[in-house]
């Protein structure tokens, strides 16, 4: 157990990666990327996490394209708001550390500090994170759970801290490192955030981990010229004085050497596929009702791994199971074509289907 | 007197604590009855019973104290045909995502449905309702393979030292 790959494809492009000699070390304790690119971002802080010395602490700065990060084991369909990401022409990314969901834009900017396990202490990252707004002026505080928040309000959310303090031989590198991931909003699109977030399925009940929504707000709204660099710079001098570090900040783009390993390049080709993407959602059961003119319908489909394993029928006079739903791909039905000579029963089981198609990818 | 299934029960208790020797093997009165028990690497114990050929999987003690409360737990579906080294489900907790990977070769038999609605049973160390499955193994001799008690102690103490 213990390693944050999970299916087989992966496990062994992981596990090739893992045992090949460590060809590329880091250069610096201070990585900050140019790309907006989440594929790329979030592949480059997993290659950091696992090649870096676990015993010298690391600092990662960057932020992403407009895009949606669901946690590890977290329901796509529950999280995200389909139609609103779909108008807004934005993806959702499954990533491979624990946690909620989260939104991400050019406005807000990801941070992840990198330590080894024995000096892990989620609080030492939160005082240092409030010290380097501090050190702009701007009055935040941890409160009780450790949130960094200004008047109250979350300005940080905290994605996860992911520790891999135990796993097997084969991820020796990692096992000793561990890290801390938040996110910070600065001029972030609250609007849209909210649009994408807003879940409309209440009779989806689902396995998996759901996110804590908090009110949040921007930090422009304490000071009002605050940017992205601002804040990378105020971390990356706190992160200096706090570890004693005088590297240099190593800038990482899509040229980069980085880039071009196979661990990144492979990464980033995952992220993108069906397997990990809705492969990966936990059971799930979703009840749907619908009046059509042939009388009331309820739905009741049960989901697992992305895969419709049941999907049963009621109406008011009958019940029965829709033996072409099973093993298709939940959201991805396929149009169901007009056949020659349907009867009424053939017609109601094709407007139930093409209900049931359209509601599922809301 | 024990029944077997207390005896079960009370040997992979003592699985879940690395620091206490485990006892085995085990003889019961009236036939004999080896209850084994073996770490992986990766932190999972399996105590398998010769009698009916089904290894019980867990997270070691070690493993659930590095991890902290667990939130999420997912199993294999009954039936299952898995391969020593197959990842067979997911544990999540407050501090981390992780797979877990089957210790030995077999056909799930059972799973822990309490886990579903109580995943912070893993999290208890002294209670035996914190297995993930039961697997009927289809290569014994795998058990052999994995890691003593004392083997796996050392390994636990090489990673939290070096």
């Amino acid at each position: 157990m213990l390693a944050s790959w999970r299916h087989t494809t992966s496990k062994q492009l992981f596990r090739r990666t893992a045992c090949s000699p460590r060809y590329l070390a880091t250069t610096s304790q201070i990585y900050v990327s140019k790309s907006h690119d989440p594929y790329f971002n979030l592949s480059v802080e997993d290659w950091l996490f696992r090649h870096a010395d676990p015993e010298i602490p690391l600092l990662f700065l960057y932020r992403d394209t407009p895009c949606v990060v669901i946690g590890r084991n977290q329901n796509p369909w529950k999280e995200v708001n389909h139609t609103a990401l779909r108008q807004a022409a934005i993806p959702f990314i499954r990533r491979r550390s624990g946690g909620g969901t989260v939104y991400h834009d050019l406005g807000n900017t990801n941070y992840s500090i990198h330590t080894s396990r024995l000096s892990f202490d989620r609080l030492t990252t939160g005082h240092l994170i409030r010290d380097a707004l501090k050190s702009v002026d701007i009055p935040a505080y941890l409160n009780e759970r450790n949130d960094i928040c200004v008047d109250n309000f979350k300005i940080f959310v905290l994605t996860d801290c992911l520790a891999l303090h135990v796993s097997g031989s084969a991820y020796k590198i990692v096992n000793k490192r561990s890290y801390h991931h938040g996110t910070m909003l600065i001029d972030s699109d609250l609007d849209s955030l909210r649009g994408v977030l807003r879940n409309t399925k209440d009779t989806m009940t689902t396995k998996g981990v759901a996110s804590v929504r908090s009110p949040v707000r921007n930090l422009i709204e304490w000071k009002r010229s605050f940017s992205h660099d601002e804040f990378c710079k105020a971390v990356i001098e706190a992160f200096r004085e706090h570890y004693q570090c005088h590297d240099r900040v190593e800038y990482v783009e899509e040229r980069s050497s980085i880039a071009h390993t196979s661990y990144v390049q492979n990464g980033m080709t995952e992220l993108r596929t069906w397997d990990w993407l809705y492969g990966q959602t936990p059971e799930f059961t979703h009840i749907l009702q619908h009046s059509f003119d042939f009388g009331p319908v309820e739905a009741t489909i049960h989901s697992r791994h992305g895969l419709i394993l049941s999907c049963t029928l009621k109406t008011r006079d009958s019940s029965w199971e829709e033996d072409g739903m099973r093993d298709q791909r939940y959201a991805f039905l396929p149009p169901i074509r007009d056949i020659d000579g349907a009867d009424d029963w053939d017609r109601q089981r094709r407007d139930i289907w093409e209900w049931l198609r359209v509601e599922m990818d809301r | 007197m024990f029944t077997g299934r207390l005896c079960r029960a009370a040997a992979l208790s003592r699985a879940r604590i690395s620091s206490r020797p485990v006892a085995l093997p085990f003889v019961r009165s009236a036939y004999r009855s080896i209850v084994t028990t073996r770490y992986t690497t990766d932190h999972e114990s399996v105590v398998f019973d010769t009698e009916t050929g089904v290894g019980t999987i867990s997270i070691t003690d070690y493993a659930q104290s590095s991890l902290g409360d667990v939130v999420f737990v997912e199993l294999p579906n009954v039936g299952t045909t898995v391969n020593q080294g197959d990842q067979i489900g997911a544990i999540e907790s407050v501090k981390a995502a992780s797979d877990i990977y089957a210790p030995v070769s077999g056909i799930v038999e059972e799973i822990n449905k309490e886990l579903d609605d109580k995943p912070g049973l893993l999290n208890k160390v002294d209670d035996e309702k914190g297995w993930l499955c039961k697997v009927k193994l289809s290569n014994p001799s795998e058990v052999e393979g994995l890691l003593t008690a004392d083997a796996y102690k050392a390994h636990c103490e090489s990673e939290g030292s070096s």
